[in-house]
């Protein structure tokens, strides 16, 4: 233990010593992790049922803070026993993420999700039976020792795959690699916005937008890209490839509140549109306990609305026929706590449902290719048309 | 019964005629005439019984070499069973099955029965319909006294060597030697040695002598019988074999000791195989009845008053049949409208028929029922887990019943778990099982030789070989037997096994016309997947069952002449659905507690597997010594199951002394497997008790 301890140190010292932050984070997140494998052997030494704590991540388990406007976490938590026919696999598997996540602070190393399914993928000794059979047994469980040791992902040194673009008058410098990035001349790619951008890593250098417009699809994104929207409306342009991951959700927050810059979201006319809306304004449910760090409570929904169908005069082959299960969908999102209150949000949904269709936001460039980014865009930013 | 089998013998005699009207061409008077009545009387004659089932030898159980082989040899052992239970002896078998030439065999049976008087050793053995079972109603293997005569005969057709006979009687008398063929025309023995006369062997040394010297079969003993038949036949092996044949009635008759040499021994290449009996007590001696008054038929009716010398009415029916009373007797004249005391010679048609409606009419009390003689639930348990292999015994003995007048008895006994025959198939029987196969296709072999192995088992050790399932049995090359062998060990047959039934009437095992039986359909017609057991609608249920059913009768009802199947009558079914449910219902028992402790041991495996996961992470985490972590893991894991371990052994999946209702009951066995794979234990848990 000491040995590998001194090793890690070593480590971060050729790393640079200007990070001691960052020593102290994987310190007190190495800490933990033996504190969580100390209690296992006194457990065992007592003769007791060795268990894990972890707090719920389910519906019932989170709660709208009115006040803060987010989803907030709340106080159950599930008993995870190593003695519990139904939980003994979980069990072994938390425990195996935990040592997992040890070795890449120890070494100093990141992976992604899939690098530590396939680093602790094995064929448990004596029998065919794998320790992960797939990728989604290993996400969750990572997602547990998170939520279970209160830590960030990238404080067990584990980072999602990258997903979501930027791009605009903004300049980041990356500590993990040393390199200054002016986003506003990456290309027709933009810049792809890594899944762990806190503060030590991404830094902020500049930034002189005045607003973010975040787009669902890479398609839309593609299209204000290539009409150089950003740079006539001097804003950050950002898409999430659909459901936004943490980085991107973690971005705009950032942007958000450091530069204090409005976000306009230009999702589809559908649930999982206003889904993505609802996730970015006040944070998931699986996520909860990271809602401070990623919810933006002031998010405003630019489009596509159930009336523009109307509005813009859009040819019927655009329509989608809802299905029974977007219906369903639908009105469980206007039940949500934080929809539940807003009669422009309920006006919407129900006339989506009155509709009997949705619209993707590709659909506006039926009218003209560059409709949504020449009229569409500003004509709601100009008339202060959105939702909240 | 008795009447409806003379009469099945009359009725083929105007048949028969017809046939010969037709062949024969008569012209007279330039008009085609093709017979007249006189030159038809010509050709009309008498047919003996025994040209009759020379023609008719299907109905005996002779239709092929196969079935003949076995037929034979079930005859011998039948009538030689039942000789010994009557005269109070042990009995003891040897069968020898000897090749003689292709598709020829040499057939003996001995047994140390009572020994038959000289002068009737001709009668038994070459006259067709002679014994002494047909007139009386007592329960016995044989029935009618055809068998042994038809075996006789059927040899003597086919390969033309006289039947030969040996019997004795007592240690210092001679024994009696006939060479014997039957006379067709005239149903009558015809003898062929010692002049017309048979030949005596001197008891002693020079018997010994003699019987060397004209190379005569016979093994040495105090007293007893033997038949040697050669004949036309086959020897097969599996299914509707002589192997299963005696297999089955050793379990059936735990009292019967049988040597058995088959054609492979007698070339040298096999060992004699035994199945001793596991009690010296013979069954309870079954008592002759009268008919009961249901049970009988009006042309019979009408048969008995004629053979009553002239007696009372009242007085007829008090003596000839079973349960009547002068009181009965009174009631059922009355409502006949006859007097008590008129003669029975003066009884004519009509009024037996009113007597044989009256009788109907009037409520007679049910026969006596001890005069049957059941297995018993004990030696059922005994006879079952001598031969079938398993871990679970149950036996369920029915009160008697009565179906037409006739009392019977069912008796069920089950057996669970144990592995299949194909599971234990040696490599060598194996080669041989192939070689001798008439099958088309190896999946028809598998399913053909091997009880309890369905289609869909078949197919998967086809698979697992790695064979065509299209290739022939007999021409597979060594390299492929040895892979079907180690596919036929390892595949799970357990789970696609169906229930393997074995059927018995009055002792005697029925091994052909499953589907035509009561027994068969009562149980496929029976809610098995109550019993834990699974099956689909309208089958036999699945899984490693063996079950034997016995029908004990003074009058056992056939479906056809060659006792192949029993008779759906309600309320056999009725009887057979009840003993099937009450063993059913300890079977479940038993189940479930074996699912339990599964379950238990199942959770042990699956917190032992992750044990090791665990104590490595977390030695990896904090430097924690990684063994001492785990036994204490291990620890708290034996404790976490410790139900399992009380029940465990080392093969992880049975249970040992569990004070249970299963285990008190006397009509239940539990066997503890051994760790060697399909030897067979004689440990039972109620033996174990005691010590």
């Amino acid at each position: 233990m000491a040995k590998k301890a001194r090793k890690s140190t070593a480590t971060k010292n050729d790393n640079g010593a200007a990070k001691v932050e960052l020593n102290d984070r994987d310190k007190k997140t190495l800490k933990d992790l033996v504190g969580l494998a100390d209690r296992i052997v006194v457990d065992a030494e007592k003769k007791r049922d060795p268990y894990l704590d972890i707090p719920a991540r389910t519906l019932s388990n989170v709660r709208y803070n009115k006040t803060k406007r987010r989803i907030e976490l709340c106080g159950n938590t599930n008993r995870r026993q190593l003695f519990n026919l139904s939980q003994a696999k979980s069990y072994m598997q938390t425990v195996l993420v935990a040592s997992g996540c040890k070795q890449l602070i120890d070494e100093g190393k990141t992976l992604s999700l899939r690098g530590l399914y396939y680093k602790l993928k094995r064929s448990i000794e004596g029998t065919k039976e794998e320790t992960f059979a797939d990728q989604s047994e290993s996400d969750p469980v990572i997602e547990d020792l998170e939520v279970g040791m209160n830590s960030l992902r990238e404080e067990l040194h584990l980072y999602a795959s990258n997903r979501g673009n930027l791009a605009g008058p903004l300049t980041v410098f990356d500590h993990s690699t040393g390199d200054e990035i002016d986003c506003a001349r990456m290309g027709s790619g933009g810049y792809s916005i890594p899944s762990i951008v806190e503060n030590d890593i991404i830094e902020f250098k500049k930034c002189t937008a005045k607003f973010i417009l975040h787009v669902e699809k890479d398609t839309v994104w593609r299209r204000f890209s290539e009409d150089k929207f950003w740079r006539t409306h001097n804003c950050i342009l950002t898409h999430g490839g659909g459901q936004p991951p943490r980085g991107v959700r973690r971005m705009l927050n950032r942007l958000h509140n450091e530069f204090k810059l409005p976000v306009y979201c230009l999702l589809d006319n559908d649930p999982w549109g206003y889904y993505i809306y609802s996730v970015i304004k006040q944070g998931s449910i699986n996520l909860a306990y990271e809602s401070a760090r990623m919810a933006i409570p002031d998010a405003k929904f630019l489009g596509l609305r159930s009336k523009d169908y109307a509005r813009c005069e859009l040819s019927p082959s655009v329509k989608i026929n809802l299905n029974e299960q977007d219906i369903k969908r639908a009105k469980q999102i206007a039940r949500y706590p934080w929809f539940e209150h807003k009669k422009a949000w309920q006006k919407e949904i129900e006339q989506m449902l009155a509709n009997g269709f949705k619209l993707e936001v590709e659909s506006l460039i039926s009218k003209d290719i560059s409709y949504v980014t020449e009229v569409y865009t500003p004509d709601r930013l100009r008339e202060e048309d959105w939702l909240d | 019964m008795e009447v409806q089998t003379e009469e099945d013998t009359g009725h083929d005699e105007p048949a028969t005629n017809g046939a010969v009207n037709g062949a024969i061409n008569g012209d007279t008077n330039g008009r085609r005439r093709r017979a007249t009545a006189q030159s038809m009387a010509a050709s009309q004659r008498d047919i003996s019984v025994s040209e009759f089932f020379a023609k008719n030898r299907h109905l005996l159980g002779f239709d092929n070499p196969r079935k003949a082989l076995l037929t034979t040899i079930k005859e011998a052992v039948d009538n030689s069973l039942d000789a010994c239970e009557e005269a109070g002896i042990v009995p003891e078998i040897w069968i020898h099955i000897e090749q003689t030439g292709a598709n020829r065999y040499k057939v003996g049976i001995q047994d140390n029965g009572p020994g038959i008087l000289k002068k009737q050793i001709p009668l038994i053995f070459g006259k067709l319909l002679y014994g002494s079972k047909f007139h009386r109603l007592r329960m016995s293997r044989g029935q009618q006294g055809i068998g042994i005569s038809a075996a006789g005969m059927y040899g003597v057709l086919t390969t033309g060597k006289p039947v030969k006979i040996v019997s004795k009687i007592a240690p210092r008398k001679p024994a009696h030697y006939y060479e014997i063929k039957i006379d067709t025309k005239r149903n009558l023995p015809e003898i062929l040695n010692g002049r017309g006369e048979g030949e005596d062997i001197p008891a002693g040394d020079a018997g010994s002598k003699y019987i060397e010297k004209h190379g005569i079969e016979w093994i040495e003993l105090d007293h007893g019988t033997r038949v040697t038949i050669e004949l036309e036949g086959k020897f097969v092996r599996g299914r509707g074999s002589v192997d299963e044949y005696l297999e089955q009635t050793a379990i059936a008759n735990p009292h019967v000791t049988i040597h058995y040499l088959d054609p492979e021994c007698g070339a040298g290449t096999g060992e004699e195989r035994l199945w001793p009996r596991s009690t010296d007590q013979l069954p309870r001696e079954p008592k002759e009845i009268k008919p009961h008054p249901y049970g009988v038929e009006l042309g019979m009716l009408v048969a008995m008053l004629q053979d009553a010398k002239s007696q009372s009415l009242s007085q007829f029916l008090c003596t000839s049949f079973s349960r009547v009373s002068p009181a009965v007797a009174s009631k059922i004249c009355k409502t006949a409208g006859l007097s008590t005391r008129s003669s029975t010679t003066k009884i004519g048609r009509n009024e037996a028929d009113k007597l044989y409606h009256a009788i109907m009419e009037t409520k007679i009390a049910s026969p006596a029922t001890d005069c049957i003689s059941p297995i018993g639930e004990e030696l059922l348990l005994k006879g079952l887990h001598h031969v079938v292999p398993g871990e679970f015994y149950v036996s369920s003995t029915r009160p008697p019943a009565v179906y037409r007048g006739n009392p019977f008895q069912i008796e069920v006994a089950l057996a669970y778990g144990g592995t299949s025959t194909a599971n234990r198939v040696p490599l060598d029987v194996l080669k041989d099982l192939l070689g001798e196969s008439d099958a088309r296709t190896l999946r028809q072999f598998l399913t053909s030789t091997f009880y309890g192995l369905g289609s869909d088992a078949a197919d998967q050790i086809i698979k697992e070989a790695g064979i065509g399932p299209r290739s022939s049995p007999g021409k597979l090359k060594p390299a492929e037997i040895s892979k079907l062998h180690e596919a036929m060990r390892s595949v799970n047959l357990e789970a696609g096994q169906t229930m393997n039934v074995l059927r018995y009437a009055n002792r005697v095992p029925l091994q052909f016309q499953h589907g035509a039986c009561a027994v068969t359909q009562t149980i496929m017609s029976t809610n098995w997947r109550s019993y834990g057991l699974s099956q689909s609608r309208g089958q036999l249920p699945t899984g490693p069952v063996t079950i034997m059913v016995h029908m004990a009768s003074v009058w056992v009802p056939f479906t056809s002449e060659s006792k192949e199947a029993i008779a759906s009558y309600p309320e056999i079914q009725k009887e057979l659905r009840l003993a099937l449910q009450s063993a059913g219902r300890k079977l479940a028992l038993y189940l479930r507690r074996r699912l339990k402790v599964k379950q238990e041991g199942e959770r042990r495996n699956v917190f032992l597997r992750y044990l090791g996961e665990v104590a490595t992470a977390v030695s990896d985490i904090n430097s924690a010594d990684r063994k001492k972590l785990y036994d204490q893991l291990l620890l708290v894991a034996r404790r976490k199951t410790a139900q399992a371990d009380m029940k465990l052994d080392q093969r992880g999946r049975v249970i040992e002394e569990e004070s249970d209702d299963l285990e008190s009951d006397p009509n239940v066995l539990i066997v503890k497997p051994t760790n060697d794979f399909g030897i067979r234990t004689t440990e039972s848990s109620n033996g174990k008790k005691g010590s």
